[in-house]
């Protein structure tokens, strides 16, 4: 049973607008979690990463955090 | 999945695509203007046989890093910007001067185009379920608190003292 925050809110696509379920994929650092962390399938983190690459270069999300 | 619709207009085939543009305008566009900057960016997309899907309404928000744009010699910073956006569908030539008009205007600070889907994307998350949690630091019992309290405040003997201690420790 895959148990992942995507298939349990039966999120097909990943907006970049979504902040705070991005979050949800990055590390106090602002980098993005591995799939061991994150339990997503294949396709679903690479959906993650590119929305989570299209949040930062909007100033939506930080590069870096100290 | 992107959706490619092929419509045959005259002897070209015409191919359009779902798109979505962000669009952050700057802060130092005052609240009123950011309209008129807004319906330049619908105006280039309905000229070139746009048509929309949806549309988020430009508000100011903090950034997450600030950004710095060139402007001639001088290099302005920005750290707050209007964001907005604009789903649309439009032919795929189209999108290639949409994005260059874009980066031309000077009171926008930065803007993306990709390919997206017709759907909502936007997530709408369930509320959170509590999850009932064993707690092991919870304090079982509060009047203990209260007599520590009231101990600290009048002068205690030390008998009393011994017992509270007494009391401590056997726990």
């Amino acid at each position: 049973m895959t148990n992942n925050i995507l298939t349990q809110n039966d999120i097909q696509h990943v907006d970049y607008k979504d902040v705070d379920l991005l979050k949800q994929f990055i590390n106090p650092h602002g980098r993005v979690l591995g799939r061991k962390r994150t339990g997503l399938t294949a396709k679903q983190q690479r959906a993650v990463e590119a929305a989570v690459k299209r949040a930062r270069f909007m100033g939506l999300l930080p590069y870096i955090q100290k | 999945m992107i959706a490619e619709e092929k419509n045959t207009t005259d002897d070209r085939e015409v191919t359009t695509r779902i798109y979505e543009i962000g669009y952050h305008v700057a802060a130092s566009v005052k609240e009123e203007d950011v309209e008129k900057v807004v319906s330049l960016i619908r105006e280039t997309i309905e000229k070139s046989g746009g048509s929309f899907i949806a549309e988020g309404a430009p508000s100011l928000m903090k950034l997450a890093y600030p950004m710095t744009v060139r402007e001639g010699e001088k290099k302005i910073e920005h750290d707050r910007a209007y964001f907005g956006w604009l789903k649309f569908e439009a032919a795929t030539e189209s999108t290639e001067a949409l994005e260059n008009s874009l980066k031309l205007n000077p009171s926008i600070v930065r803007s993306i185009v990709f390919k997206t889907v017709r759907e909502d994307t936007r997530a709408k998350m369930k509320a959170p379920q509590l999850r009932e949690v064993k707690r092991t630091d919870t304090i079982k019992s509060t009047p203990k608190r209260a007599v520590a309290e009231e101990a600290g405040k009048a002068p205690i003997s030390e008998e009393k003292l011994d017992k509270a201690l007494e009391e401590l420790t056997t726990e």
